[in-house]
């Protein structure tokens, strides 16, 4: 009974996506995310077939694609925007699935909202990048060397370099108000965008090391730094600690202190996958030594935390003795 | 009269009405509408106006876990929202008075 529902289910929720095929994903994603709980209690409270409650899974599309303020397909089902090659692979899923999980945090949405306003810096950005590549790249072909910036230098012209500059820029922004006409020509303009962006990069971490650099702002040194607390073994952070004893019995409600009599606290960082949650004591005060703690494992494609896993004792392989 | 095309018009300020009653998920304001008189009024229709108003900065969402069944966004009206559902219930009261005027001069007593 319950495998025909679901299996009526998500054919009725293929359907309504298929209607949607035409929208960017995350606002596919935000309109339809809870269509199949939608139609699930719709399926498991009324008798008879979805469609006779419901309409006809186009109808419900057009319906709320209307309601929703959404404009009509553009179109008919032929000529959409498709992107064929990634659609339905575990790639394509698995970041879908992040996706989601971005955009059901209201600061993932507002970030999402934001991220379309700066297409058009990045189209200028993209042309001088791609002058700067194309410099760099035939570096070794002429003397001078190395990475001239601002400016591009073009055959050890710095003025021919500025002209090639703002001829990409034009054409850049061309490309992107246009947008790429066939899905060949897509695929050309993500792939150089991807190179561009490993480009930009590559710049920067120059910049960073480069004399010339620092001759603008002498004695000017970014060091890596350290976070001030926390702790860390072989160069990971530990963020929780599972103490056993010499039975291999998980110990719990374990203080931990360190040489100096000081408690020892781990790393915590906020929105890790595998979160910590702090103890109290009476007056709600953190009591952050009292190992273990609970931890809380975050799920991706929801966006919630559920508990998380204790991690297994591996016992040492004979008796062990005190020196 | 298809009241079809009549809840086209005013289906924001009864789910924003709905909504500010009580916070609801998407199922939850169908069923009150429907529960309220408005026996027409579609699905789709419900979770695309409760998007629109979400998107548009009247309404707020929130997840609500549950043990069994699904996990739940719920929407809640925000100070814009209460803002909009104040303003339309006015235009929708200066309209409604005019209308029942107009039926009422036609000789129909209201009842």
């Amino acid at each position: 009974m319950n495998d025909t529902i679901d299996g009526e289910v998500a054919r009725y929720a293929t359907a309504v996506r298929a209607a949607f095929a035409d929208l960017p994903g995350p606002e596919r994603e935000l309109l339809l995310e809870d269509l199949e709980d939608h139609l699930q209690e719709v399926a498991a409270e009324a008798g008879g077939p979805l469609t006779e409650r419901l309409g006809r899974p186009e109808a419900y599309a057009a319906e709320l694609r209307a309601s929703a303020g959404l404009p009509a397909p553009a179109g008919t089902a032929g000529r959409r925007r498709g992107r064929p090659r990634l659609r339905g692979s575990r790639v394509a899923r698995r970041l879908a699935g992040l996706r989601a999980a971005a955009l059901g945090h209201p600061a993932g949405r507002a970030v999402a909202q934001f991220l379309p306003e700066l297409r058009p810096a990045w189209w200028v950005l993209r042309g001088y990048l791609a002058v700067q590549a194309a410099a760099v790249a035939m570096t070794p072909l002429f003397a001078g060397g190395g990475l001239s910036f601002p400016l591009p230098e073009l055959f050890g012209s710095q003025l021919l370099g500025l002209l090639a500059v703002v001829a990409a820029v034009v054409g850049s922004v061309a490309l992107g108000r246009r947008g790429a006409a066939s899905p060949w020509a897509r695929w050309l303009v993500v792939t150089g965008n991807a190179v561009l962006a490993v480009v930009a990069v590559a710049i920067i971490a120059e910049l960073g090391s480069s004399e010339a650099y620092d001759d603008y702002r002498p004695g000017y040194v970014t060091a890596y730094s350290l976070p001030a607390d926390g702790l860390r073994a072989d160069g990971k952070e530990i963020s929780n600690i599972f103490p056993f004893d010499a039975d291999g019995k998980p110990l719990q409600d374990v203080y931990l202190i360190d040489q100096d009599g000081d408690p020892v606290v781990a790393t915590h960082h906020d929105n890790e996958l595998l979160e910590p949650q702090v103890p109290m004591d009476r007056n709600g005060a953190e009591v952050p030594n009292r190992y273990p703690q609970a931890q809380q494992q975050l799920d991706q494609a929801t966006g919630l935390r559920y508990p998380g896993p204790t991690p297994e004792f591996r016992p040492p392989p004979g008796p062990v003795r005190s020196p | 009269m298809d009241t079809t095309q009549l809840l086209k018009g005013v289906l924001d300020l009864a789910v924003l009405a709905v909504v500010s009653e009580r916070d609801g998920y998407g199922y939850d304001v169908v069923r009150r509408l429907r529960a309220a008189g408005l026996d027409d009024v579609g699905d789709a229709s419900v979770y695309g106006t409760l998007r629109r108003l979400y998107s548009g900065g009247h309404l707020t969402s929130y997840v609500v876990p549950s043990e069994e069944g699904p996990h739940r966004k719920y929407y809640a009206v925000n100070d814009a929202g209460r803002a909009l559902l104040d303003a339309s219930t006015g235009t929708w009261r200066s309209f409604t008075d005019a209308m029942d005027k107009l039926l009422g001069a036609q000789g129909e007593e209201a009842s």
